[in-house]
C-alpha cells in the first residue's frame, strides 16, 4: 500500500533532494507538488518544481504555483544567498518542458484532499502560506487528510533564520500558527533532528561520483550550498539534512523519537516565528502536535542512499 | 452594460446593497461572494440568495471564508437581528449557491476579464485577501474597488477606534489595502447623521409601494431599533447601500483624497483602526483614496431610483 503525498516546496536545493528522495521511493505516491515561495521566488521554485518531475520521467506529476508573499506581512528576505539566484546553485537549468496547473496551489491542494478523503498525507517544507490559505478556504480538510508532516520549526536547537526561528516558519509565522492550531495530525521534523542527521563531505562525494540522474542533478547543485554551510556553520562541505528528513520520516516514521506536546507559533516582536512547546497549558490550551526530538541519524543517511543510487 | 462584483456578509443593509446594484439597468453583477462577518457564511449566501430571488434576477452566489484569516469570528446579531434580516424569517431561497468557491469564482472572473469588474466589498475582507495571496495577479485586473469599511475621521462602532467590518479581519483589511488594487475607502461615518433614512424619508419610501421598497424598511427592522436605542441617530442608517451609491454614481462622493491608510493589527486597543496620514506625515506613497464627503439628497435619490418601479 502506497502513501499517497503532496509536497509543498520552494525548490532549493535541500528540496530538491528532497523531491528525488521522494520520487525515488516505491513506498510513496507523489501526487503532485506545490510551489511556494521562500528559498526563492515562487515564479522560480515553481519552474524548479517542474525541472525536478520531468528529471526522471515523472511528467504526470502536477505541479500548482502558489503564494509569492506570506500571509499578512512583507515577505522577510528569500534565501538565495544560501541557494542560489535560481534557487538550484546557480546552475541555471533550461526552461522545463511541461505547462504548470491551471490552478493556484491552494484550490490544488483543497482539491486534491477532497479527491482522496484520509488518505492524502501533506508534506510542506517550505514556508506554510499555501497550507494556510487551503485551510481557510477549505476548513474540511483538516478531517480529510491523512496527517500533515513538515520540514520546519526548532524547540532546542539554535534557529537558523533567527536566535530562536527556523526559517520555514519564520518567513511566515501567521500562517504556520494557522497549520499549528488547525487540529490536524501533524509532526513537526525541525532543526532539533534535521541538524543532527550529517551529510559529510565524504558521504556527499560519493553520492556525487553515482552518475544516475537524481545523483548528478544533486552533484550539480549542492557546491553553492555547500559554500554557505562552509561560511555560516563553519562545516568543511558537509551538509545538515532539512527537507530530506521529512521524507526519511514519511518513509519509517520509526527512525525518529518523537512526542505529542500542545505547541503554539510565536508571531510577533523579536520572537516571531518559535516554535514552542507547551506542555503544561500555562499560556493557553494549544493543540497537540508529534514533534521530533530524536532520530537515528546513520539509517535515516542509509536510506537515502538506498534510494537515490538505486 | 457596466460590470460589477459583490463581495458580502450579507445581512440586512448588504440585502439593500445588493438590491441596488441588481435593481440598476446598466449594471451586470457577475457574482456575489459571501463572506463571514455580520453573520456566519451559510446564513448570509441564504440572505444574499433571497435578495437575489426578490430581484428576479439569476446572479450566482458564492460562499466563501467561513472566518477571519487569524482571529475568531464575532458576529453582528445585536444589529442586524437573529437572522441577519431583523428577524422577518423570509422563506427558504428557492436556488442553491454555485457550488465552486467565492475565492475560486472571484479570482476566475477578475482573470476572464481583466479590468471590467468593479468590486464592491460590503463585509470583512477575508475573501479578497485570499484572492489576492493565492493569485496576486488579479490585483492589477481590478479596475476599481468600493469598500464600506473604517472611519477616516475615527468613529469606531465595534470599538472607539474601529468600524466592524476591518476590526472583525484587521489582517485582510490590510493585506487588501496594500494589495495595489484601487480602493475607494466609505468609512462608517457616512451613514449617520442627515445620511440616515428619518421617519420622512422612511414613510417616503413606504409610499412607494413596491416590494423592494417594503424590503428595505422591513429587513432592517433591528437595525432601526438598534440605531435608534444604542446611537440615539434619526432612524435606519445604511453604510452599505451608501457605498454602493458611489459605486452606482461616483458623484455622490464629493469630497475624496488620496492618502497612505493603514490598518492596526497588534494592537488590542485600536485593532481594525483605519489610519489615515491626512499630513502626510508619514511620507509614505498614498494607497487608499478616503471619501470625506457625500452628497445626503443624490445618495437618498440614488438609492430610491432602484426601488420605484419601472
Amino acid at each position: 500500500m502506497t502513501k499517497k503525498i503532496l509536497i509543498d516546496t520552494d525548490p532549493g536545493v535541500d528540496d530538491t533532494m528532497a523531491i528525488l528522495f521522494a520520487l525515488r521511493s516505491p513506498e510513496l505516491e507523489v501526487i503532485g507538488l506545490a510551489a511556494i515561495f521562500g528559498n526563492a521566488y515562487v515564479d522560480v521554485t515553481a519552474k524548479n518544481a517542474l525541472h525536478l518531475v520531468e528529471l526522471e520521467n515523472n511528467h504526470h506529476i502536477p505541479v500548482a504555483k502558489g503564494a509569492a508573499v506570506p500571509l499578512v506581512e512583507p515577505p522577510r528576505s528569500m534565501g538565495m544567498h544560501v541557494h542560489g539566484d535560481d534557487g538550484m546553485g546557480g546552475i541555471n537549468l533550461p526552461d522545463p518542458d511541461g505547462e504548470l496547473l491551471g490552478i493556484p496551489a491552494a484550490q490544488f491542494i483543497v482539491e486534491t484532499i477532497l479527491a482522496n478523503p484520509g488518505e492524502l498525507t501533506l508534506v510542506p517544507i517550505g514556508p506554510l502560506t499555501n497550507i494556510a490559505l487551503a485551510v481557510r478556504l477549505e476548513p474540511r480538510i483538516v478531517d480529510l487528510v491523512k496527517e500533515v508532516v513538515i520540514m520546519g520549526g526548532t524547540v532546542y536547537a539554535d534557529g537558523n533564520a533567527s536566535p530562536v526561528a527556523e526559517a520555514n516558519i519564520y518567513n511566515d509565522p501567521h500562517a504556520a500558527a494557522i497549520v499549528f492550531n488547525a487540529g490536524w495530525p501533524l509532526t513537526m521534523v525541525g532543526l532539533d533532528v534535521t541538524l543532527k542527521v550529517v551529510m559529510t563531505k565524504n558521504y556527499l562525494d560519493k553520492l556525487c561520483s553515482v552518475g544516475n540522474p537524481a545523483t548528478e542533478m544533486i552533484r550539480q547543485v549542492l557546491p553553492f550550498y555547500q559554500q554557505f554551510h562552509m561560511e555560516e556553520y563553519g562545516l568543511n562541505g558537509d551538509l545538515h539534512t532539512h527537507d530530506p528528513s521529512a521524507i526519511a520520516y514519511l518513509l519509517d516514521p520509526a527512525l525518529f523519537q518523537a512526542e505529542q506536546i500542545p505547541a503554539f507559533v510565536e508571531t510577533v516582536g523579536s520572537c516571531s516565528g518559535q516554535t514552542v512547546l507547551d506542555r503544561q497549558r500555562q499560556l493557553g490550551d494549544f493543540k497537540e502536535i508529534n514533534v521530533c526530538l530524536g532520530v537515528d541519524d546513520r539509517s535515516v543517511l542509509d536510506l537515502f542512499w538506498e534510494r537515490l543510487t538505486g | 452594460m457596466r460590470r460589477f462584483w459583490i463581495d458580502t456578509d450579507t445581512a440586512s443593509d448588504d440585502a439593500v446593497a445588493i438590491l441596488m446594484a441588481l435593481r440598476t439597468p446598466d449594471v451586470v453583477v457577475d457574482g456575489i461572494s459571501v463572506v463571514s462577518g455580520n453573520v456566519p457564511v451559510e446564513m448570509g449566501t441564504r440572505n444574499a440568495l433571497y435578495t437575489v430571488e426578490l430581484c428576479g434576477k439569476q446572479t450566482p452566489v458564492y460562499s466563501g471564508i467561513d472566518r477571519p484569516l487569524l482571529r475568531e469570528p464575532s458576529y453582528a446579531y445585536f444589529f442586524h437581528g437573529p437572522d441577519g434580516m431583523g428577524g422577518m424569517n423570509y422563506p427558504e431561497p428557492a436556488g442553491a449557491e454555485d457550488k465552486v468557491h467565492a475565492v475560486d469564482a472571484f479570482i476566475d472572473a477578475v482573470r476572464g476579464s481583466p479590468g471590467e469588474i468593479t468590486l464592491v466589498i460590503l463585509g470583512p475582507l477575508s475573501n479578497i485577501a485570499s484572492a489576492v495571496r493565492i493569485a496576486p495577479d488579479i490585483a492589477d485586473k481590478i479596475p476599481m474597488c468600493y469598500v464600506m469599511g473604517g472611519a477616516a475621521a475615527c468613529l469606531g462602532n465595534m470599538t472607539p477606534a474601529a468600524e466592524f467590518n476591518i476590526w472583525a479581519d484587521p489582517d485582510a483589511a490590510r493585506i487588501v489595502f496594500h494589495s495595489g488594487i484601487p480602493i475607494l475607502m466609505v468609512g462608517w461615518e457616512h451613514c449617520r447623521g442627515e445620511a440616515n433614512l428619518d421617519d420622512d424619508d422612511m414613510a417616503f419610501v413606504r409610499s412607494l409601494n413596491t416590494p423592494y421598497a417594503d424590503f428595505t424598511l422591513d429587513c432592517n427592522e433591528s437595525a432601526i431599533k438598534t440605531n435608534r436605542e444604542w446611537l440615539g441617530d434619526p432612524g435606519l442608517a445604511l453604510p452599505d447601500p451608501v457605498t454602493m451609491a458611489i459605486a452606482l454614481d461616483p458623484e455622490v462622493c464629493t469630497k475624496r483624497g488620496k492618502h497612505f491608510v493603514d490598518v492596526e493589527t497588534i494592537s488590542d486597543l485600536t485593532r481594525g483602526m483605519t489610519v489615515v496620514d491626512e499630513l502626510g506625515v508619514l511620507n509614505k506613497e498614498p494607497n487608499i483614496e478616503v471619501c470625506w464627503e457625500i452628497n445626503i439628497p443624490l445618495w437618498k435619490e440614488t438609492l430610491y431610483t432602484t426601488l420605484r418601479d419601472e
